[in-house]
């Protein structure tokens, strides 16, 4: 179709595709109105009516996937897709902010902070999130990213008058815009590289564009095949920096460090999804393996970022881990685990991006989703009982702060160690599971070499993981300590958490099948059937 | 009878949460938790002994077969079956644990609870390797053992047990985690996860060399640390030391049987080809062993660690009897396992009791005991003679077996030599064993404590002496434990020591539910497909000469 006739007719709009991101958007203005007129003592509201917003928004999700036929569908010129990967994703954004929510009353209510205002900020950067999972356009990604990114800026320094708060706030806004102009440089520079001739002679010169599906069709004829690298190049930088890869990673420790523990939580699991879902959709989508006779930059491009992620994924891991193991702060030992584990999805990446068969490819981009769903529903558990350890103003966050509390409250010590033996990878729980999925994934596409490294770096990880429990349980405890009340919703969240673990770890099989992309590309059959 | 061995795997771990919901309980007593433990593990043991009832001689045929799909996607199934093999291990385990149990009845003073909690799940992932058919399964519960194990050392150990839980989970995870790869890489080679959908699909189309030569490594590497064969052992004599006396048992008993399993099991059946051209280094490797934990033996000055380094001794028969590929020495093997399980066990209970009487273990600070503790002194003198391999107590028949088997072995050149060697393991252990006796039960009292120790009460005697009973039973009638093992231990034998189509396992039922490409056998593939190999000694397969020499 021509792309110009395409535009200047109405742009077909059908509000049912954004209902959710309509109803969380909502929520949030509706708490920000309620929190401008509530009392302090109904403060509660907000918190309920966001929960009501994330609940109302899963709801949909699932309406309209269940009751929207098979295959993807898209609107606003193809800006929004739905399709198993958005379904997936969203699915884990709403559960990861639900989470969040629960996990933050503790520490809102503690320090008196305002809690409408948080809990808008939470609702737009799931906006945000659920935007960059189902944005088709490099535009949409990128206005998903921002929405996500400032509203998380704002809650990193949420505790105004703590420096290591403000610290965290800054060096995330400093280095995230800075990585958020990559990407758009990045973008621009794929717009300019996608403008083509119209096929025939005297063809006039084409407009690029920002369409992902479009630029796969468009990548083998590109005019300017330098621009095309330069540009994923870019676009590689911003991303990695959001999944916070290896050496874009060097931001996430201190910002994980100095933000409070459940925006931290929030932060390791949702935007890092986030990431992936946009990150996966245009590599994996919009440049994808394309086998042409004119010019063999599509190929090459392909292969070239597909081997970049693969040293990225080698120096992720290694990197994450091994720095892991000196910390003696648990949030900055959970900062590290949080880059190896970006690591480990970045093994399933690698294995959607090389696959050359269609189902591959699908079962890969699911051990993908799985895994970062394993990811968030482990670490935001760890999180919880991080930060009912730590107290109000995250004071106990040393690891000899757990020396000895095992046996004085089982039930938090017990959840955390279950928590880090799943983050390690151990059977039974959920991070076993996903393991089997990325790996396996890579296996398939005969990343041998990758498995094995990413299998020896969970042995390193062993180390940090354990010591927590061996101080937890094996240590004698040498301070006063008395066991942290635990809230109902805290209490809520961990249960949620620890059943979610055990339940992903040991019948995950109706989770994976509801995971599972089936996402066609008619690009992708047809290069094939070209082979 | 149906279900039979998911209800053996699920019965600790109700156990387990009978005891945390007893916890919340009003009126709880802490002694009331090691009494929910020890009804538990006898329940368990009554129920595993339904197992002897079906499995006749002759029969390699998996039995109790449980079989339903797990993780539909990647196509992993619960599969859990026992053969002739497994089944005496799974009998072992459920022996162990009440006894472990009775053990720790007075020795665990603190955190009861959590203690025998984790014993209870102990128990449960080790049958489940046992008895899993499925790689992901056995994986699954091959893994899961290390936590309960990890928490037991690490909690209730001695001096350095943080250094030694550490040591121990490292050193097994790291070898585990490299099978997973090879047991995923078999995955997308025959698209199952199933023993015998494998085995089968082996069949029709074999793995290339290469494949082969890879994956027998990664299986191999992780069992050995496990078994430990020379030089991945250094972790067993802190573990062992380290662990309280209930770990040690199992530890020794059950845990480092996994390793031997795995091999019998896994490595040898999976991978004959990959496993002939590697006999050698392993035949040697577990020579060094034998010798090499007994000489270490010798010198110890604690009787834990002495025990401990005759483990590495003991196992490194096993592995030398699974390595000789005849079916002597791979009956041997599986009867050095039982054996050792029952013996090594006995002794570190025995180590238990004097320590628990004098907190030391030092082999210098007793002497003399045998006046004071008669009935300590003379079960244990019989516990060590069956140990050094006394002809009428089990040692002895499992490493005569072995030695047979290896001496007629075609699995290396010149096995004679390799025998001999082997066989000079038995006289190192009278050696260490005689030596620690003389110096522990024997000779003067040279320190006053020592003269006013207590013998050992009824509770004592009482779980020492199923032990006792089965030594001797077993060294004088094996014909009970072997001749329902032959079976299933011929056709791996058949498998590994014949050409690569050889014996193959199929299960009697529930195969019409497996998606299998293979074809669907009604019994077990007794006859090699392709030709037995003449070359081959035939001891293992004539029933005549297979006979328990006596």
């Amino acid at each position: 179709m021509n792309v110009f006739l395409a535009q200047s007719i109405m742009p077909i709009i059908n509000w049912a595709l954004i209902a959710p991101e309509v109803i969380v958007c909502t929520a949030a203005v509706v708490v920000m109105l309620i929190d401008a007129f509530a009392r302090p003592s109904q403060r509660w509201i907000t918190g309920s009516i966001s929960l009501v917003g994330i609940v109302a928004a899963a709801v949909s999700i699932i309406w309209l996937w269940s009751t929207g036929g098979i295959g993807p569908a898209d609107a606003f010129n193809s800006m929004i897709v739905l399709d198993e990967l958005r379904l997936g994703f969203t699915l884990i954004f709403l559960l990861v902010s639900g989470l969040t929510l629960l996990i933050s009353t503790v520490w809102v209510d503690g320090e008196n902070l305002p809690a409408g205002e948080f809990h808008s900020l939470l609702l737009f950067a799931t906006v945000g999130m659920m935007l960059m999972a189902s944005g088709n356009d490099l535009v949409i990604v990128f206005l998903g990213l921002e929405i996500l990114s400032i509203a998380t800026y704002v809650m990193a320094g949420f505790r105004r008058t703590d420096v290591r708060s403000n610290e965290s706030s800054l060096k995330y806004f400093i280095l995230g815009s800075f990585s958020s102009a990559f990407l758009l440089y990045g973008i621009a520079l794929i717009y300019g590289a996608t403008s083509i001739a119209e096929p025939g002679p005297g063809g006039r010169i084409v407009a690029g564009t920002t369409n992902i599906a479009e630029i796969a069709t468009r990548i083998s004829q590109a005019q300017y095949p330098a621009l095309l690298f330069a540009g994923a190049a870019m676009m590689l930088v911003g991303f990695g920096f959001k999944i916070a890869t290896a050496p874009f990673h060097i931001w996430t420790p201190d910002v994980y460090e100095g933000a409070p523990t459940p925006v931290t939580a929030f932060m390791a699991a949702g935007p890092k999804a986030a990431g992936f879902a946009s990150f996966m959709r245009v590599f994996i989508f919009g440049l994808p393996f394309v086998v042409s006779a004119s010019t063999a930059s599509g190929g090459s491009l392909h292969q070239l970022w597909v081997s970049t992620l693969m040293v990225m994924a080698i120096l992720t891991m290694t990197l994450g881990n091994v720095v892991a193991i000196v910390q003696n702060n648990v949030k900055r030992m959970l900062a590290y685990s949080s880059i190896a584990h970006a690591g480990y999805a970045l093994v399933g990446f690698v294995a959607a991006g090389a696959a050359t068969d269609l189902t591959q490819r699908n079962t890969a981009i699911t051990a993908v989703v799985f895994y970062l769903l394993t990811y968030a529903v482990m670490n935001i558990g760890a999180f919880a009982v991080v930060q009912l350890i730590a107290r109000s103003g995250d004071r106990r966050t040393a690891i000899e702060d757990y020396r000895g509390i095992g046996f004085e409250s089982p039930a938090l010590a017990f959840s955390l160690s279950l928590f880090m033996l799943s983050l390690l990878g151990m059977p039974l729980t959920a991070g076993f599971m996903g393991k089997i999925m990325v790996f396996g994934a890579a296996i398939e596409q005969k990343y041998y070499g990758l498995v094995v490294i990413g299998v020896l770096n969970t042995a390193v990880s062993a180390y940090y993981y354990l010591r927590l429990i061996i101080v937890m349980f094996f240590g004698e405890r040498t301070m006063a300590w008395s066991a942290p009340r635990i809230p109902a919703s805290v209490a809520l969240a961990l249960a949620i958490t620890v059943l979610g673990v055990l339940y992903l770890g040991i019948f995950p099989g109706r989770v994976i099948n509801a995971l599972q992309t089936r996402i066609e590309s008619q690009l992708f059959t047809r290069q094939l059937s070209h082979r | 009878m149906s279900h039979l061995l998911t209800i053996l795997i699920l019965l600790p771990v109700a156990g387990a949460l009978a005891l945390v919901l007893y916890s919340f309980a009003g009126s709880r007593r802490e002694e009331h938790y090691r009494w929910i433990a020890l009804i538990t593990t006898l329940v368990t043991f009554a129920a595993s002994l339904l197992l002897l009832k079906s499995i006749g001689a002759n029969s390699a045929e998996f039995r109790f077969e449980d079989n339903v799909s797990w993780i539909g996607s990647i196509s992993a199934r619960y599969h859990v079956a026992v053969d002739g093999i497994s089944m005496w291990l799974v009998i072992l385990t459920t022996l162990l644990m009440p006894i472990s149990v009775l053990s720790s009845w007075t020795a665990i003073r603190k955190r009861q609870l959590s203690y025998y909690a984790f014993l209870l799940i102990l128990e449960a992932a080790l049958i489940g390797v046992f008895v899993s058919l499925d790689l992901l399964l056995f994986y699954l519960f091959f893994e899961a053992s290390l936590i309960p194990m990890f928490f037991l050392i690490g909690v209730w150990g001695g001096e350095r047990r943080i250094y030694a839980a550490v040591k121990f989970f490292i050193y097994t995870a790291v070898g585990s985690l490299l099978m997973l790869v090879g047991i995923i890489a078999l995955y997308f080679t025959y698209h199952s996860f199933d023993y015998a959908t494998i085995l089968e699909a082996m069949k029709a189309s074999p793995l290339t060399g290469r494949a082969e030569y890879w994956l027998f490594l990664a299986f191999t590497f992780a069992f050995c640390i496990k078994v430990p064969l020379f030089p991945l052992h250094t972790w067993l004599p802190d573990a062992h030391t380290e662990a309280p006396t209930a770990g040690s048992v199992i530890l020794a008993g059950v845990l480092l049987k996994m390793g031997t399993y795995g091999l019998l099991r896994f490595s040898l059946a999976l991978f004959p080809n990959a496993a002939r051209d590697w006999a050698w280094v392993i035949i040697i490797l577990a020579i060094i062993g034998i010798i090499y934990g007994a000489l270490v033996a010798m010198v110890q000055p604690d009787v834990k660690r002495l025990v401990a380094y005759s483990s590495v001794s003991h196992m490194g028969f096993v592995v030398l009897g699974l390595f000789s590929f005849t079916e002597l020495g791979m009956q041997g093997a599986l009867y050095q396992m039982l054996n050792h399980g029952v013996s090594t066990g006995a002794l570190f209970l025995f180590v238990g009791f004097i320590y628990e009487r004098r907190h030391t273990r030092m082999i210098s600070e007793f002497g003399g005991l045998a006046k004071p503790m008669p009935w300590f002194s003379t079960l244990f003198v019989i516990a060590s003679l069956s140990s050094i391999g006394l002809p009428f107590l089990n040692g002895f028949v499992g490493e005569f077996l072995i030695l047979l088997g290896t001496w007629t072995s075609r699995a290396v050149t010149h096995s004679w030599i390799a025998t001999m060697f082997a066989a000079t393991g038995v006289i190192w252990a009278a050696v260490y064993m005689l030596w620690m006796l003389q110096r522990v039960v024997f000779g003067q009292i040279t320190n006053d404590e020592n003269a006013r120790l207590l013998d050992l009460n009824k509770r004592e005697l009482g779980l020492i002496f199923p032990l006792l009973v089965l030594m001797l039973f077993m060294g004088v009638y094996p014909r009970v434990f072997l001749d329902r093992s032959k079976a299933s231990v011929a056709t791996i034998q058949r498998r590994v020591s014949s050409s690569p189509a050889g014996g193959s396992f199929t299960t009697s039922t529930g195969l019409g539910s497996v998606p299998t490409r293979g074809s669907v056998g009604s019994s077990l593939v007794q006859e090699p497909a392709v030709g037995h190999d003449p070359t081959l000694p035939r001891v293992g397969t004539d029933p005549a000469q297979a006979a328990i020499p006596e």
